[in-house]
């Protein structure tokens, strides 16, 4: 029993030395946040802003460095690819899992071979080519790349579908149904678990995307959210209360939406692990 | 089946639904990888015309001291990450892993880094390590240039992206623990194994699956760490942490110097090809003998 309680305590105290490492630099750079730049500098960073100060984030909102365009650019982004990249990539699981076609395996181990490639060697060859056709400094230029379904996403959504029983996949078309209806009918009502999990990745992907967006676009009019706050912490490198209430107004969102939906995320993040 | 029509048909249907991805999948990871040998071979600055320069730009990065630089430091970068992100990620698992009352919200805790953007993280730490107004320096009283110093900004940059990736795999590890029977625990403590053996020699052999995941993410995720570096330091000082996805952005993007870049990348794209073959063959020889 004692070596028991004396486990407990071992394993309490190194959770709560994780747990104080990995919260500490954020809540310290929110209670920056809440701080007169005066304020900052008289006091040590670990003392709680006296009065609490909401000058940065009114700066960030509505005031001169406002993070509202970046804010609605990455929203419509992220809006724009996750709609694109999962229905592309259904309709493609959907003809390799449930349509019989030539050349079908052949066609599936190239896509599944495009998963080896890092996407940062890619870099400059993307770059080149959304230079080429034009969208450099667009829209489209953020999000075509993505667009058009990935390699990942099919993967598992083919895995997930092939799960499916035939006879159901059978009877419907028995009954008259075309591809599209079966897809939307029977495929998909079955599929929510898989489909929430990839909508959940694909969101924090690219919300958190940063080097494509940076390289992509250039100046002011399509600034993301990541892009903005790297250019303000550059333009105002030392003003450390306004550049941490901009960090903790980028980082807010997608926290907000991990606490309320933390145990659909975690198992989501194990699923597409273990594939 | 009498309804499926006929073969040509069938297989029309069948490219119209595969089409989007083609673009996709042919478009923007097929053709570049094409691309950017290609462009590896010519010199352009994006500007005047492209110039067929054979390996010239190969050849010069065998003379580039920078480059070679830089593929030190990242070797440097992964090697002191991967590690310590696997062991404390196991740690953290394990700990998770006996349940005891809270563990649900320690586990929440330790993901919420891998969920913010990387680059808003790499802006806070920059200030908690800032000389003189920083958290670090402020608690010890000592100013030291942590970014500022080539032998320190190395090691600075690696704690926060070990910081940022641990509970991700701490994840990855957890569900491998509860993939492992209770059965074959207890047998091995009636068999009067203690904890540590029962882990040694029971727990980590089945987890074998999960290691080769893990390590073989963490390894191409690290290889290619740009956004923290980028917020933190910029590759500097003086090179200190500028990792190889630093160089490939700074070469194409900064200095337009696009023949170069993209022969980096191709030594990056052969590099993590081989890493992700060889760990492939490494522990399939090593699992051979174990029950999937």
């Amino acid at each position: 029993m004692w070596s028991r309680t004396v486990a407990n305590t071992v394993t309490y105290l190194l959770l709560g030395l994780g747990a104080l490492i990995t919260l500490a630099p954020c809540l310290l750079s929110v209670q920056t946040s809440l701080k007169t730049p005066q304020q900052f500098a008289a006091a040590s960073p670990f003392a709680p802003p006296a009065p609490p100060s909401t000058g940065s984030y009114a700066a960030l909102t509505v005031g001169e460095h406002t993070l509202f365009p970046p804010l609605v650019i990455t929203m419509q982004v992220v809006i724009v690819v996750v709609l694109g990249q999962l229905t592309c990539s259904v309709l493609a699981a959907y003809a390799f899992a449930c349509l019989d076609l030539p050349g079908r395996e052949w066609l599936f181990r190239v896509y599944l071979g495009t998963l080896t490639v890092p996407l940062t060697a890619t870099l400059v060859p993307r770059f080149v080519l959304v230079s080429g056709l034009g969208l450099r400094d667009t829209f489209a230029g953020i999000v075509l790349p993505t667009l058009f379904g990935s390699p990942y996403a099919i993967f598992l959504l083919r895995q997930f579908f092939r799960g499916i029983p035939a006879d159901l996949l059978d009877a419907a078309r028995i009954d008259g149904a075309g591809h599209l209806r079966v897809l939307r009918h029977v495929v998909l009502p079955l599929s929510r678990p898989v489909l929430a999990t990839l909508l959940i990745i694909t969101v924090v992907t690219h919300w958190n995307e940063f080097l494509w967006p940076l390289i992509i676009t250039s100046g002011e009019r399509w600034r993301v959210l990541t892009v903005a706050v790297s250019a303000l912490q550059s333009q105002h490198n030392g003003d450390w209360t306004l550049v941490m209430a901009a960090t903790t107004l980028a980082t807010c969102p997608l926290l907000i939406l991990f606490v309320l939906f933390q145990k659909h995320i975690v198992r989501s993040i194990t699923i597409t692990g273990l594939k | 089946m009498g309804s499926r029509g006929f073969p040509v048909r069938r297989t029309l249907t069948g490219y119209a639904f595969l089409a989007p991805s083609l673009i996709g999948v042919g478009g923007f990871l097929l053709v570049p990888v094409l691309v950017v040998i290609v462009l590896s071979l010519h010199r352009w600055d994006l500007v005047s015309p492209a110039r067929w320069v054979g390996l010239d730009n190969y050849a010069g990065l065998l003379d580039d001291l920078a480059f070679w630089q830089s593929m030190l430091i990242t070797g440097m970068f992964v090697a002191i990450v991967v590690p310590l992100q696997v062991v404390l990620g196991l740690l953290a698992a394990v700990l998770l892993d006996r349940r005891l009352p809270g563990s649900v919200v320690f586990r929440t805790i330790f993901v919420l880094p891998w969920i913010s953007a990387p680059l808003a993280l790499g802006v806070v730490w920059r200030w908690i390590f800032d000389p003189s107004d920083g958290a670090v320096n402020r608690l010890t009283g000592v100013r030291i240039e942590w970014l500022s110093d080539p032998d320190l900004a190395l090691p600075a940059v690696a704690a926060v992206t070990v910081w940022h990736y641990t509970g991700y795999v701490a994840l990855f590890f957890l569900a491998g623990l509860a993939g492992v029977p209770a059965q074959y625990h207890e047998a091995a403590r009636i068999d009067g194994a203690n904890a540590l053996q029962t882990f040694r020699l029971i727990t980590l052999p089945l987890f074998r699956p999960t290691t080769f995941f893990v390590v073989v993410t963490s390894l191409l995720t690290t290889f290619q760490t740009f956004d923290l570096v980028y917020a933190m330091t910029r590759g500097g000082p003086a090179g200190a942490t500028d990792v190889i996805a630093s160089l490939i952005h700074r070469e194409g993007f900064v200095e337009f110097r696009m023949g170069r870049a993209a022969a980096m990348s191709v030594v990056l794209l052969l590099l993590l090809i081989t890493v992700t073959v060889g760990q492939q063959l490494h522990f399939r020889r090593r699992t051979t003998y174990e029950v999937s």
